[in-house]
């Protein structure tokens, strides 16, 4: 059923000979990736760094990022997930129908191409973007790719990672995780985990209304949300803690000034591979760090009468 | 029949949690009893008389009035009884149920039965996304029972479903039928794309063309018999098919060859000659 | 100050054997006597030195990359609703951190030992163990497949080896080494496997998978890290892996090593249709030589995930399981694969596992050398060892399950001929004194005066299963955490590690190797000292060789 197979930057640094970017613009969105993780640098068994690897760019339009690629293939736009499934019947040999392979942009031949060279590969890699997991389909094109990767692996080294933006978003992930089971989409109004995206996470939660009230952190989601949603945070109180004006905290009730975290305040962060990087600030901040202001509004919420009664039913088994 | 009929005293703003608001809990209980049963709100507990006015008690069929659109989880796990709804039903109506009979008026919100293994979900209405599918993570969707809907349904119909029947009269969203690996889907206006993607077993008949996933392979133009079995047993739900569509022939396209799977979709090509 | 009083006491490290005496303990420790405080009564009830785990997954990005693999467990797992004490979380296979520790503390638990730990990440397990309440940590780091190690073992610096490894104990703020799959690991970094011990690993000219494991559990011994190498075999899981397990065996003659799940490796046959039990082969010449102990990773039937460094061995369950694929490989260190598994009683080669497990545990005669573990949660979860302890004390019980298997596997088995039963005094052995002392813990696992007071107090009552599944009393550095199976406090554990000597001119042959090889700053490699909860260094025997 697929899964997810992956590997930390070292081991592209050091291995791949095959990069796919695919739905992501790495040379504009992600600047230090080429130099530093996948394409230039000279790896343990990749020794002549860039004349050693093949690069190929899949995405709807040639961006910045194709002028690094060998091969760009332009697919059409929210054709991702069958180009996907299509590649997945090629590389065991399975039969396709060439007339509606061709709706997606490519031909049977250039994908046929595409599957021999990620077969062929000692050490093959994708790295996905928003133009993948955010276009139709969703979370199943990261699903489809995903699954390409680990299928991949019957026949060579293969490995597939998003390529996460957003400050510390791996980090909120992997802490997460660690504190309720899952990575996000978590309800814990029942006293305990419960996880459902579509349901819990906080786009539809917002679009649908329903919440009583916001707490943004690390975030600004006033910027990139749709209306609807947007419009639920200036319906009910929303609070905002960030080191600086956003869209967000000019729609806020209230906007606590922080400090910002590694620069004014010390923490880790969790790069896209989920290796922890100590932050060192190398400044002092007026400003309370994100950590104590939600440490003192906790120890004051937790001083009210509890709303809950001490025991709780769970939602049955079944 | 005797019933204990609940009716909405207003529309909550948060989504009501109301688990326990199903046949084998509240058939055995006095009317107090059922009236002080836990809902939830958000991280608060309230109860059952809090939102709704309660008459009658001791059956085990029950109605309900007013917008339910925002109550979640009634009807989890049911098995036996039945639940009529005049207006609109919330969240995970019918997840997880093993029997007996729900019929909503309005329209039903997303995982309309979810993972069910067995008796009747009757939409009159739309219904959301993941009608009939597994919850995320499990291998398995609905294992048995039936799911009609009058209206359209959204996105992951009948999603790795494993046994049982989904018919859908209105148009469905993408995904319909996405891993499935056994049972049937009946989509009398059609799906917008990638219906059966990944499909491992199973039927979806089509009586409307559909955009073909690129990994399914077409094959002979047939009247397949065993379509005049569901059309007696849609009918005795009182859902009604043309009669066309059940005498005409179909395309059977089989797939998904990425997987590789060997579920088939049958579409509609014409009347039987 | 507190008294346990009325209850009889297994403390097998000092030769106690279900004697009715009293234990008593201030500021943490245990005390000859004291003269005011709470008295618990234990008439009627069994006390044991807190439980020790030596091998264990339940921190770190392996079981939190697992965590997210399996929501269709946790929905179906047991949740933890939070109280004012306790917070909330959910149980099944992969318990969340806090849950981790309430889980531990509820079967009388206190010290758990977190198996595999890279370098790169530690940082992100000692953040996990920092939320994991209750119970006292220690590490181990894996060393086998790491890179740099291995280019100074092929170009025979093992001076610098030692040196080099006992930096990375030290970075990673571990407290012993393991090695899994030596060699095997990066081999799978190019999709291929360590099958025979000496076969060249791949990219290297000179040295093998045995190479590696004696000079290994050289330097462990050389740096005389309280616990010896703590080594997962080449071959895990595999039919006729026992040939594997025994060459391995005979390689660490003259050292001291630990092995881990040894029911993994104790298999005949060629295939899995011939698979069979190898136990009494492993068994007698386990019997035969002290320098080694080891812990069980018993299998128990139902769900779980397998969580494994061993990358190759994770791409073949689930070539077999057709289901989820989890798998990261760690830059120039190690790898680790993850698959949700279900163990089934109806199935032959789950069927031997299981025997396997028990078998192990039944035929390796001297206690304080085999360990109760699971390793959690590749056979089953921890939560579940009170159901092995009854397979363990009730021949009875036991046949009746062995009923329940497939009448196939009962000429693969040997479980059927053993009668042993396990008495409580060898069970607080496998479960507390024995590891702690296989550990080098010398704290922990026993009631002695001056040990640290973690104490568990059961009922005495015949179902082993119930008994330890609900202790009535846990104590932990002298609180009272568990009271009639409810979590009553919460403490913070201590986290146990070592800092063997090195040269500190190592740091600069590193340094630029480091920087060649990996993707961050050298400066932040090594985990920060104050990152780590009540740090508790434990002496090495070999302060500065």
């Amino acid at each position: 059923m697929g899964g997810k197979v992956s590997c930390t930057l070292g081991e592209v640094k050091n291995r791949a000979d095959l990069i796919v970017y695919w739905g992501g613009n790495p040379a504009e969105c992600h600047p230090r990736h080429f130099t530093k993780y996948s394409l230039m640098p000279k790896g343990r068994f990749v020794p002549n760094g860039r004349k050693d690897r093949t690069m190929i760019l899949v995405d709807i339009r040639e961006t910045a990022s194709a002028k690094a690629a060998d091969i760009f293939l332009q697919v059409r736009p929210a054709k991702d997930f069958e180009m996907i499934t299509v590649l997945r019947a090629l590389i065991k040999e399975q039969p396709v129908d060439t007339k509606l392979v061709a709706e997606t942009g490519l031909t049977l031949e250039e994908l046929t191409d595409f599957a021999q060279r990620l077969k062929k590969a000692k050490f093959g890699v994708f790295f996905f973007g928003m133009g993948l997991s955010m276009t139709r389909g969703k979370h199943m094109n990261s699903a489809a790719l995903l699954t390409l990767a680990a299928e991949l692996n019957a026949f060579t080294k293969f490995v597939a990672m998003p390529m996460r933006g957003h400050g510390n978003v791996t980090g909120g992930d992997v802490i997460m995780r660690w504190t309720t089971g899952y990575p996000f989409g978590v309800n814990l109004a029942r006293g305990y985990p419960r996880f459902n995206p579509g349901e819990y996470s906080t786009i539809d939660l917002l679009i649908r209304g329903d919440t009583d009230a916001v707490l943004v952190l690390g975030a600004d989601p006033g910027a990139t949300m749709p209306q609807p949603a947007i419009d639920h945070m200036v319906r009910v109180p929303t609070i905002v803690l960030d080191p600086k004006v956003t869209h967000t905290s000019k729609i806020a009730r209230v906007h606590i000034t922080t400090a910002v975290t590694g620069i004014s305040a010390p923490g880790t962060a969790y790069r896209m591979d989920e290796i922890p990087l100590p932050l060192k600030p190398p400044l002092k901040s007026p400003y309370p760090t994100d950590e104590e202001v939600i440490r003192r509004i906790y120890q004051a919420v937790a001083k009210k009468p509890p709303l809950m009664p001490p025991v709780r039913p769970k939602v049955p088994r079944v | 029949m005797s019933q204990t009929i609940f009716t909405l005293k207003q529309r909550p703003d948060v989504p009501l949690e109301a688990e326990v608001l199903t046949p084998d809990v509240v058939a055995s209980l006095s009317h107090g009893e059922v009236a002080s049963l836990p809902l939830f709100m958000g991280k608060r507990q309230f109860r059952v008389d809090d939102f709704f006015e309660v008459n009658g008690s001791g059956t085990d069929n029950l109605v309900f009035h007013g917008d339910c659109g925002r109550v979640k989880w009634i009807g989890r796990a049911m098995s036996h009884g039945r639940i009529t709804f005049s207006s609109h039903a919330g969240m995970h109506l019918g997840a997880y149920m093993k029997g007996g009979i729900i019929k909503v008026g309005g329209d039903a919100s997303d995982w309309v039965g979810g993972e069910m293994s067995g008796g009747l979900i009757h939409i009159h209405g739309h219904a959301g996304g993941q009608t009939g599918a597994a919850y995320r993570g499990s291998m398995k969707g609905m294992k048995g029972g039936t799911i009609l809907i009058e209206g359209s349904a959204g996105i992951e119909l009948g999603m790795r479903m494993r046994r049982g029947l989904i018919a859908v009269r209105g148009p469905v969203r993408d995904f319909a039928g996405l891993q499935m690996k056994g049972g049937t889907i009946l989509l009398m206006s059609g799906a917008e794309i990638r219906t059966g993607a990944w499909m491992v077993r199973g039927t979806i008949i089509s009586l409307k063309p559909l955009k073909m996933m690129p990994t399914f392979s077409a094959g002979c133009v047939y009247n397949p018999n065993f379509l005049r079995l569901y059309t007696k047993s849609l009918a005795e739900h009182g859902f009604t098919t043309p009669v066309d569509a059940w005498h005409g022939v179909y395309r059977r396209y089989t797939g998904d060859t990425s997987v590789p799977g060997k579920g088939e979709i049958l579409v509609w090509s014409g009347p039987a000659h | 100050m507190l008294r346990i009083t009325g209850g009889k006491v297994y403390d097998p490290a000092n030769g106690v054997n279900g004697v009715i005496r009293d234990v008593c303990i201030q500021d943490g420790r245990i005390v000859a006597d004291v003269e005011a405080g709470r008295t618990i009564n234990a008439t009627g009830m069994v006390v044991f030195p807190g439980g020790v785990d030596v091998h264990t997954h339940v921190a770190g990005a392996a079981l939190n990359f697992a965590r997210a693999m399996i929501p269709e467990d946790h929905l179906h797992s047991e949740p933890f609703v939070r109280t004012a004490i306790r917070r909330g979380g959910i149980s099944g296979a992969t318990p969340t951190t806090y849950v981790t520790g309430y889980l531990y503390g509820g079967l009388g638990y206190t010290t758990v030992n977190e198996a595999a730990v890279p370098i790169l990440s530690a940082r992100h397990t000692h953040e996990e163990l920092r939320d994991t309440p209750i119970v006292d940590k220690s590490t181990c780091v894996l060393m086998a497949n790491n890179e740099i190690l291995l280019d100074q073992l092929e170009a025979g610096e093992t001076e610098r080896a030692r040196h080099f490894l006992a930096w990375c104990v030290g970075a990673a703020k571990a407290y012993g080494v393991k090695a899994v799959n030596p060699g095997g690991v990066t081999a799978w970094k190019w999709g291929k496997d360590a099958n025979t011990l000496y076969e060249l690993v791949p990219g290297y000219n000179k040295i093998t998978p045995a190479g590696i494991i004696q000079s290994l559990a050289r330097i462990v011994d050389d740096l005389g890290l309280p616990h010896p190498l703590h080594l997962h075999c080449n071959n895990l899981g595999v039919p006729g892996n026992y040939a594997t397990t025994l060459e391995t065996l005979k390689l660490v003659e003259s050292n001291r090593a630990h092995i881990a799940h040894i029911q993994y490796h104790a298999y005949g046959g060629n295939d899995w249709t011939t698979m069979r039990s190898e136990s009494t082969r492993i068994a007698d010449y386990f019997n035969a030589h002290p320098n080694l102990t080891a812990d069980a990773g018993a299998v128990l039937f139902g769900n779980t995930v397998t969580i494994t460094a061993d990358g190759p061995w994770q791409h073949l369950l689930y070539k077999l399981t057709g289901r989820k694929w989890g798998n990261i490989d760690v830059e120039n260190e190690t790898g680790c694969g993850v698959v949700p598994y279900v163990y089934k009683e109806k199935n032959l080669v789950n069927a031997i596992q299981w025997a396997v497990g028990l078998e192990m545990l039944l035929l390796i005669s001297d206690p304080w050398r085999m360990s109760l573990t699971t390793d959690h949660p590749n056979g089953a979860a921890f939560w579940r060892y009170p159901e092995i302890i009854e397979l363990l004390m009730n021949a009875d019980f036991r046949r009746e399950q062995i009923k329940k298997l497939p009448p196939k596997v009962l000429e693969r088995i040997i479980l059927p001929e053993l009668t042993r039963e396990y008495t409580l005094y060898e069970i607080a052995i496998i479960t507390s004194a024995g590891p702690a002392r296989s550990l080098g813990l010398r704290q922990k696992g026993h009631l002695g005066i001056g040990a640290d007071a973690d104490v568990a107090v059961f009922n005495d009552i015949k179902e082993a299963r119930k008994m330890f599944a609900y202790p009535r009393y846990v104590i932990k550095g002298g609180e009272v955490v568990i009271e009639e199976g409810e979590v009553r406090k919460t403490v913070e554990g201590h986290s146990l590690l070592t800092q063997p000597f090195h040269d500190p001119k190592i740091a600069d042959f590193i340094r630029p190797l480091f920087q060649q090889y990996y993707t961050m700053s050298f400066d932040n490699y090594p985990v920060e000292m104050e990152r780590l909860e009540h740090p508790d260094v434990q002496p090495c025997t070999q302060a500065n060789s």
